[in-house]
């Protein structure tokens, strides 16, 4: 391999000024539009894959719905979910639906950024007042998990239980939320739906809780019911509550809701669930997802935590009981 | 978890940048945040040093052991006592801060110290005979340091001196540290003063100050110095110049013995306004206490940690866990601060005493933070206390558990220095201290910030090299 | 009893701010209940119940407030209240209080970082590069080492110290990895996908990811191990962690380890851990008788099921004389990319290779870049070069690479286009090839630049051996076929 480096050399900076073209090349030599505004206001953006088709095609209208010093919610004039997208500082909690910037909220880089303000997406950018996100990277908001064992599951339910005994949620005292995860254990589709039903929207906040429940709830059942044995039941529960909540979630719950709902009956999450379901599988550890899931708002951590953990036993006690009847009919 | 990576496969890279900054910049390019570091080259000199210091395998285990034993120590005072008994001191010997030093290469201040010592002893009627006597080399000087013990500004001890006794029982055997009794300020003998009164005080902490102690604090029983000295910093103490807090707990804690103790109410009286009137009559336990903690970490192969940084007026020494008893010393700087009364930087001598104990445990200057209330006596503002705190976590090994300061979201202090950072930074441990006068007999004539010489961590992290594997 | 229950359109608030809101409006005296919540259908009942007359047509993104109090006056400053209530913003923490100082060690940074399992990327000069590296470590983060003049036993020291705490060093002299989707050093901007490669090569490793890129199918890491990794003193430390780890990663379905042979005991131990993985693992190893890169890549394809595609190429759009046989010329800026042309060449010219004044130049190597940076980065000296071969009557065919993507020079077309047009108006029977590395998605835009420079009369490939194969049967026929 050739040396990529040698000392003591500098690095030359990155505007250099360019020679005069001659010919034919001069029409087409300077190929990258708008390079004679290298330090121009485009910053770069990473987005999650749930928002190729907001950001692909040709830019669409839209308007600031709500801006905090870490996040901005530009909910856009379209039919089709996702209808709210979310530009998230780098510390900020990382929605599925997120554009991510580099600068972290100390900086205040939304600070010019008010409620109401128009917005456009579209042609691979983001545009609100004198902000300009150019995405440059895509990520993926749904975990991949592999094979997950039962018993690793098992455990990781435990784990997950020990560290929601002490934790605040947002729908504490309310039988619903218990009564979906039961349901959803029991594979009663009818029953969990009714349940969820009366939850959607429950809450105050951007995120009401009884949505964040859910959302998480959904995640679980479909990432882990791919990755179990026997988690078909899981997968198909997935896919109806998830019709089901989705269906009239704009009128029900508040539209960042309904997009992350939308989100989640899609398997994506947020990054903080998808570390705690990582940490689940076995993929990494456990215990410092789960704290900084927990740390994210200020119930919601707890309240998707809650959905994660109804979501787990679901998958469990659905896997177990098709597995004990896999084995009685064998 | 093995074969993992710690987990960097499975989400996004956070990634420290440390070199071309172009390299980070490709990654802002991306919509990555980069963790940045204001890299500069370490010494041309110290590069092989560190290269074979850092390639030990044994390195980063011994200061995780090092340190780790000096967070885990549980300081407690069990007992008060004269150095004669407890030190086994003959007379004729006494005791010094700092590294080893001999009268010819002694300051003011400290032969001062020692001048009034062997008065106090009765080893010479009058100053001019001790000085000779001194000079003549009648008397046998060694380290505190080299007794389990610690003393500030000259720090000398003799054998009727009463001397805390500190016990630590949570790494291995019982280990034990001893520091003098506080004489308060003004002219005392640990600034190097040997009138009349100083002598006189110290016979009254000798036969009612010390047995009073003694007897309040076996009736208590141990005292947990580590609770007291944690909520001290988050009453404004930084253990070092500032021990206002911790001395009224420490009072409260002992005030139903100390009136127990069985002496005359005047006598008791006597003792209760001494210390009242002494704001830094805690400083002395926190310093044994800080001692040893240190002496915990001692001795551990291959560790780059200092476990004792002392000054004796002339020297400032160092001694590290991974070198023994080994001293790497250099002359003493003159603190920079604000001066008492009309004195001013002429009167002030170099750098003297053992209670740069308390920064080797991650308090003093290292908790500046804590104690906004005396930034300005060492020449600052508040926002330079948070960032001296935060400064030397580039040069320690771990944050105290128990040692919080509440303003830094009570992060702990930052303790344990560690050799290869302070030479690979340049960053120097910072040190808050009393200043005494040059000519001896002064006393204190200010206080302020000082710094190590540079080039004990240097010869230190040589010595290191020289038995890395 | 009073009661208000007030509308607000499009006010959108955090549940922290809402619920402090509610909580502080409802200790007020006089008031007996408050609720300030997004208009949601169930909250609206909550209101309900809660005996409020809840107004028609509010929805869930508005915001509902509903006051009872004992008097107007309690429900009136309540209402007051909540206007200043609802326009608090979080104070950011006070200038002093917020951490502001950078850290001076690879080691103060992971710390700040808060958890382990990041990565420390290196690049400071080689002869310091082991201690910052090993702080690192030591905190719990795995290391890229970018900088090169570091000692082998540094080398195998560092990889050692990772392998004992289940961590990788990358490097030293690694210029290029992706993580997740993120290049570090110089890497292309590739689309997400199934497979991983595990490089000893970093030109190599652009090229074939480049490749995947265009066939449609992603990326997902890059594990760069230096090129010094597969030696029989590093004994394959690095690229034996990176099979293991990219073994446990769940989205990788497919590794390529790409390499220049191996020390032989080190191929066996490389080969049998490999055979160990569950994950299938293919070998692209640029020796004299193995498949180039172009080749690997298409069995990477097949073994995924995928039909490989046409490799894009864009012809000059001008023509000049008919070319006539001669020595080909290669100046290259990937190493990597210059030994495959050369071993692609071989094949093409033969014996003839070694004597007809044919020469392929790597820029990138020891001797060209001492004092000066990268030809990926700084161009200057290789244009310099263009000029002089162009303007020797026995050179026939002038092959260049031109490597795109993050750390690469922002604009190569910029200088490299007029250069080569010029060339080709003082010779028009020369002719000259360009293989880019590249893909659309990467800051300079492969397929802009490749119009740039097709305009300025170059023939550009996307497979580095296609171009190496036109090349090489130029020199050797000429205009002839």
């Amino acid at each position: 391999m050739t040396a990529v480096m040698r000392e003591p050399v500098s690095l030359p900076t990155r505007q250099r000024p360019r020679p005069p073209l001659a010919g034919a090349a001069r029409s087409a030599a300077s190929v990258i539009p708008g390079a004679a505004r290298t330090a121009g206001p485009d910053i770069p953006g990473a987005a999650g894959v749930s928002l190729r088709d907001l950001l692909d095609p040709p830019r669409t209208p839209g308007r600031v719905i709500a801006a905090f010093p870490a996040a901005l919610y530009l909910e856009m004039r379209t039919a089709a979910e996702p209808r709210v997208l979310a530009v998230v500082c780098s510390d900020a909690v990382r929605l599925p639906n997120s554009v991510v910037i580099a600068a972290g909220s100390r900086d205040r880089p939304l600070r010019s950024i008010h409620e109401g303000e128009e917005a456009w997406a579209g042609d691979g950018l983001v545009e609100v007042g004198a902000l300009r996100v150019r995405v440059r990277r895509w990520w993926d908001p749904s975990p991949t998990l592999g094979p997950v064992a039962l018993a690793r599951l098992t455990h990781g339910v435990r784990e997950l239980e020990a560290a929601l005994a002490d934790a605040r949620f947002g729908l504490a005292g309310h039988p619903d939320p218990h009564l979906l995860a039961g349901r959803c254990a029991d594979g009663d589709l009818a029953g969990a739906v009714e349940a969820a039903e009366r939850i959607v929207g429950l809450g105050p906040g951007l995120t009401p809780s009884g949505d964040d429940v859910l959302a998480a709830l959904l995640v679980a059942l479909r990432a882990l019911g791919g990755s179990v044995q026997h988690g078909r039941t899981a997968l198909w529960l997935a896919d109806w509550l998830g019709a089901a909540v989705t269906a009239d979630a704009e009128t029900r719950t508040t539209t960042l809701a309904a997009t992350l709902l939308h989100c989640a009956a899609d398997g994506q999450a947020s990054a903080e669930v998808i570390a705690v379901l990582r940490g689940i599988a076995g993929l990494e550890p456990l215990a410092p997802a789960l704290r900084r899931l927990l740390a994210a708002g200020h119930t919601s951590g707890a309240d998707l935590a809650f959905g994660l953990l109804a979501g787990c036993r679901a998958v469990l006690t659905l896997s177990l009981t098709a597995l004990k009847g896999h084995r009685a009919s064998a | 978890m093995n074969g993992r990576l710690g987990g960097l496969l499975g989400r996004e890279p956070r990634v420290v940048a440390v070199g071309a900054p172009a390299l980070a910049e490709a990654l802002e390019q991306q919509a990555v945040a980069v963790q940045p570091v204001d890299w500069r080259p370490p010494p041309a000199e110290a590069v092989d040093a560190l290269n074979a210091v850092l390639g030990d395998p044994r390195h980063a285990t011994a200061n995780a052991t090092a340190v780790g034993r000096m967070l885990a120590a549980r300081p407690r005072l069990v007992d008060v006592r004269p150095a004669g008994e407890v030190l086994g001191l003959e007379p004729g010997l006494f005791l010094h801060a700092g590294p080893p030093l001999e009268w010819d290469r002694a300051s003011g201040p400290m032969r001062g110290a020692l001048i009034g010592a062997m008065l106090l002893e009765g080893l010479a009627a009058s100053p001019e005979e001790a000085e000779r006597s001194l000079a003549a080399g009648t008397a046998r000087l060694d380290s505190c340091h080299h007794h389990a013990a610690v003393g500030p500004m000259a720090g000398v001890v003799s054998p009727s001196m009463w001397m805390f006794v500190i016990e630590d029982t949570e790494n291995g055997a019982a280990r034990r540290s001893y520091c003098s009794l506080n004489e308060g300020l003004g002219k005392v003998l640990r600034y190097g003063a040997y009138g009349p009164e100083v002598i006189e005080r110290l016979r009254w902490m000798g036969a009612v100050l010390g047995p009073v102690l003694r007897d309040a604090v076996r009736r208590h029983g141990p005292v947990d110095l580590t609770a007291i000295t944690a909520q001290a910093l988050q009453m404004g103490d930084e253990l070092h110049n500032r021990n206002r807090a911790a001395t009224s707990l420490l009072v409260r804690e002992l005030a139903g013995d100390i009136v127990l103790a069985g002496a005359p109410p005047d006598r008791l009286a006597e003792v209760l306004r001494f210390v009242h009137g002494n704001d830094h009559f805690y400083l002395n336990l926190a310093m044994a206490a800080a001692k040893v903690s240190a002496d915990a970490a001692r001795g551990v192969p291959g560790s780059s940690l200092v476990v004792a940084m002392a000054r004796n007026g002339t020297d400032f020494g160092i001694q590290v866990s991974g070198t023994g008893d080994r001293w790497f010393t250099g002359p003493a700087g003159t603190p920079d601060g604000l001066y008492l009364g009309s004195y001013g930087p002429a009167d002030a001598n170099p750098d003297i005493g053992d209670s740069t104990i308390m920064e080797t445990a991650g308090l003093g200057g290292f908790a500046m933070a804590a104690a906004p209330a005396i930034v300005r006596f060492v020449g600052g503002e508040v926002p330079d206390a948070l960032a001296a705190t935060r400064r030397m976590r580039e040069i320690t090994l771990a944050e105290h558990p128990v040692f919080q300061v509440p303003i830094l979201s009570f992060r702990g202090t930052p303790t344990g220095v560690d050799v290869t950072r302070v030479v690979r930074t340049g960053i120097l441990p910072v040190i808050n201290t009393g200043m005494a006068g040059r000519v001896a007999g002064t006393g204190q004539v200010g206080a302020g910030l000082v710094e190590p010489p540079a080039q004990v961590f240097t010869a230190a992290l040589h010595a290191l090299a020289t038995q890395a594997r | 009893m009073n009661s208000w229950v007030e509308v607000r359109s499009g006010a959108y608030r955090d549940s922290v701010t809402l619920m402090r809101v509610s909580r502080t409006l409802a200790e007020r005296d006089g008031v007996t209940a408050a609720m300030v919540a997004m208009a949601t259908e169930l909250n609206l009942d909550l209101l309900t119940q809660q005996g409020f007359a809840v107004p028609a047509g509010a929805g869930p993104n508005d915001l509902v407030v509903a006051i009872r109090g004992v008097g107007e006056a309690a429900v009136d400053g309540a209402r007051r209240a909540l206007d200043g209530l609802l326009a608090e913003v979080p104070a950011p923490a006070a200038p002093g209080i917020a951490e502001t100082e950078p850290p001076r060690t690879a080691g103060a940074a992971a710390r700040r970082l808060g958890e382990p399992g990041g990565l420390a990327l290196v690049s400071v000069p080689g002869r310091y590069a082991f201690v910052e590296a090993m702080d690192a470590l030591t905190a719990g983060l795995n290391v890229m080492v970018f900088s090169d003049n570091v000692p082998l036993h540094q080398e195998v020291a560092l990889k050692e110290a990772a392998g004992r705490r289940g961590l990788i060093v990358m490097g030293p002299d690694c210029g290029t990895a992706v993580i997740g989707g993120v290049g570090l050093g110089f890497a292309n901007a590739v689309r997400p996908g199934p497979v991983s490669l595990v490089a000893a090569s970093g030109t190599g490793a652009q090229q074939m990811m480049c490749l995947l890129d265009t066939a449609g199918v992603g990326v997902r890491h890059v594990l760069g191990v230096g090129g010094r990794d597969l030696s029989a003193e590093v004994s394959g430390r690095s690229t034996l962690a990176a099979l293991a780890a990219l073994d446990a990663d769940p989205a990788t379905e497919l590794i390529a380890v790409v390499t220049k042979p191996p020390a032989p005991r080190v191929a066996d131990l490389v080969h049998s851990a490999a055979r160990r993985l569950d994950t299938p693992v293919r070998f692209a190893m640029l020796g004299e008788d193995s498949a180039d890169l172009t080749a690997s890549t298409e069995e990477v394809l097949t073994t995924l099921g995928r039909a490989a595609p046409r490799w894009p190429s864009w012809p000059a759009d001008r023509r000049t004389a008919r070319p006539r046989p001669g020595a080909l010329r290669g100046l290259f800026a990937g190493g990597t990319l210059c030994a495959e042309a050369a071993l692609v060449a071989r094949r093409v010219l033969g014996p003839a290779f070694g004597s007809g004044g044919h020469r392929l130049i790597d820029f990138g190597d020891d001797g060209y870049t001492r004092g000066r940076a990268h030809p990926l980065i700084d161009p200057t000296l290789r244009l310099e070069r263009l000029a002089a071969e162009a303007a020797d009557p026995a050179c026939a065919v002038l092959l260049l690479d031109v490597v795109l993507g993050y750390g690469a020079e922002p604009d190569p077309a910029a200088l490299l286009a007029p250069a080569v047009e010029s060339a080709l108006e003082r010779r028009d029977d020369l002719r000259i090839v360009v293989s880019l590395c590249g893909t659309p998605a990467d800051p300079q835009d492969r397929d802009r630049q490749a119009a740039a420079l097709r305009a300025a009369g170059a023939d550009v490939f996307v497979s580095n051996a296609a171009a190496a194969r036109y090349a090489a049967g130029l020199a050797r026929n000429g205009g002839g076929r």
